[in-house]
């Protein structure tokens, strides 16, 4: 049972975990919470079905159902990294040197706009995704696994691995993080800032994307409001972690979908909502900065 | 090499620059001294793009400059040290020295070595996030990051602020040696009498005009200068 539970809230919280990095990044460069970010997890979710539809009608996805999942995630990424792209560029860039509410008020607009946009042209009732994974799943001291869920949690595993190392090794990783840690600096050495704020929108959207299609997948039904609720956990996560800290939002995600699966097992189900903001608050109020957002002494 | 005319940039309503003209040659110290406010650090970042002139001109090498992106005129070989420094604080030393070759990567194992010649203390740090370096050592590193773009022209604003004076001299030294190497220097500086010893060259700036310019040995004898900067 507790395994179960454990094994259930790993796979959610990994979710919670991928989306909560978008808002983390931006936030470490932009200091600005990105409120439309969970609206790419929605457009991700609707993407995925597209699809997935269109290789289930053409036969592709009956003749090799991996393979056309695979793509279906990575066209799914492609199209929602060029509306991250393009919502930064429309609705924030504009707005840089603006007061801090300004973007907030922006990002507000975009989710708001995006939430219509979808409702109108997908409709209000929730759609299927088309092809539900089969019921294999792996049994072992007494709890099981799903097929999908695996997938879940290795896929999640991967892309914070893969953007650890990004951050950590790469030239463009390590021009992020000097723009996040002094702006004007990373221009006088010669980083080009704009490019760098775009590359932070295009993979913060692209890791959404990529939850929306596994959510999906695992709860089978997606409706044009999805992206509230599950930015408005992801944000908590990334909060809980010490917003601006990469570290932060994986462990603050993994933390809360493990609390939202215990409280709803042990607790009660009906408040599963509930608990997420309940660790917020205390978390809040032991250690303001988050879990892992120490605030580093800085000489000048 | 540098010639700024008709500088004006403004903060605002603030008018910062009202109409400067400044010429730096290849190979020579120049150095900026005046009053907190005169308009020094202004011109500066004029220089680096980070501030847009409201007219005047920036040429470089014959080129007009004026209002590009700072990562362009980096590019074109301008690098500046900021005041107070402003190294990159949790990144360790070695990494903001490699993003200080970030648009010139050429010979980058020979730059380093170099920079560690010059400040072998940065070479012992180098893993040690850039925040936990003592003010002189940030100074350090600052100079020596400015220096990985290769740059033809240094501009450095205030080097020796809040600094021992063992380490002042050390500094001071260390724009001697970038000189003595070919390097071209515009220098912001309070330590007025510091500076104009060094400076081939210096510009007297008051309220965002330049008051004063001649050499550096002519400055340091004049009677208005003496008074103002040199309390004397």
């Amino acid at each position: 049972m507790l395994l179960q539970q454990l094994i259930n809230g790993l796979t959610v919280g990994c979710v919670y975990a991928v989306i909560a990095l978008g808002y983390t990044m931006v936030y470490g460069i932009l200091e600005f919470i990105n409120f439309a970010h969970g609206e790419i997890y929605m457009l991700g979710a609707y993407f995925g079905i597209v699809f997935l539809s269109l290789f289930t009608a053409s036969g592709f996805a009956a003749s090799n159902f991996p393979l056309a999942f695979a793509l279906t995630v990575l066209f799914t990424i492609l199209f929602c990294s060029a509306y991250g792209f393009a919502i930064e560029k429309t609705a924030y860039k504009p707005l840089r040197n603006a007061p801090r509410l300004s973007p907030l008020i922006s990002a507000i607009g975009i989710s708001i706009f995006l939430q219509n946009y979808v409702m109108i042209t997908q409709g209000a009732t929730d759609k299927v995704f088309p092809q539900r994974f089969g019921d294999a799943s792996f049994h072992f001291m007494g709890a099981s696994v799903t097929g999908l869920q695996l997938i879940i949690i290795l896929a999640s595993g991967l892309m914070m691995l893969g953007l650890h190392l990004f951050i950590k090794k790469t030239r463009t990783g390590k021009a992020m993080r000097a723009t996040a840690q002094d702006m004007t600096m990373a221009s006088l050495v010669g980083i080009n800032v704009d490019r760098i704020i775009s590359t932070t929108f295009v993979i913060g959207a692209g890791l959404a994307a990529a939850a929306g299609v596994m959510v999906a997948a695992y709860y089978g039904l997606v409706n044009y409001s999805i992206g509230y609720v599950a930015g408005i956990k992801a944000f908590t996560a990334a909060v809980l972690g010490g917003i601006g800290n990469i570290p932060g939002a994986m462990l603050g995600g993994i933390v809360l979908g493990l609390m939202e699966s215990l409280g709803s097992a042990y607790i009660s189900a009906e408040y599963k909502d509930v608990y997420a903001f309940i660790i917020l608050i205390v978390i809040l109020l032991i250690k303001p900065a988050g879990l892992l957002g120490a605030n580093v002494e800085e000489k000048v | 090499m540098l010639r700024l005319s008709g500088l004006h940039t403004s903060y605002g309503p603030v008018k910062a620059l009202k109409g400067i003209d400044i010429e730096v040659r290849e190979g020579e110290i120049v150095c900026l001294i005046g009053s907190n406010g005169a308009g020094k650090s202004t011109a500066l970042m004029t220089i680096s793009g980070v501030l847009k002139p409201d007219r005047g001109e920036i040429e470089f090498e014959g080129q007009r400059i004026e209002g590009a992106a700072p990562d362009k005129i980096v590019g074109l070989g301008i690098s500046q040290v900021p005041e107070g420094r402003r190294i990159f604080p949790r990144l360790s030393v070695l990494e903001n020295l490699e993003l200080g070759a970030f648009t010139n990567n050429a010979g980058y194992g020979k730059k380093l070595d170099h920079i560690f010649s010059l400040f072998p203390v940065l070479k012992e740090r180098s893993k040690q996030p850039g925040g936990t370096l003592s003010g002189g050592e940030q100074q350090m590193l600052a100079i020596g990051r400015a220096l990985m773009a290769a740059p033809k022209m240094l501009l450095l604003d205030e080097p020796s602020l809040g600094l021992a004076p063992i380490m002042v001299s050390k500094i001071f030294k260390t724009i001697k040696e970038i000189n003595n190497e070919g390097g071209t220097v515009l220098l912001v500086e309070q330590n007025a009498r510091a500076a104009l010893r060094l400076a081939n060259r210096a510009y007297v700036l008051e309220s965002g005009t330049v008051k004063l310019h001649g050499t550096g040995e002519d400055l340091l004898h004049n009677e208005e200068v003496r008074k103002a900067y040199l309390g004397e």
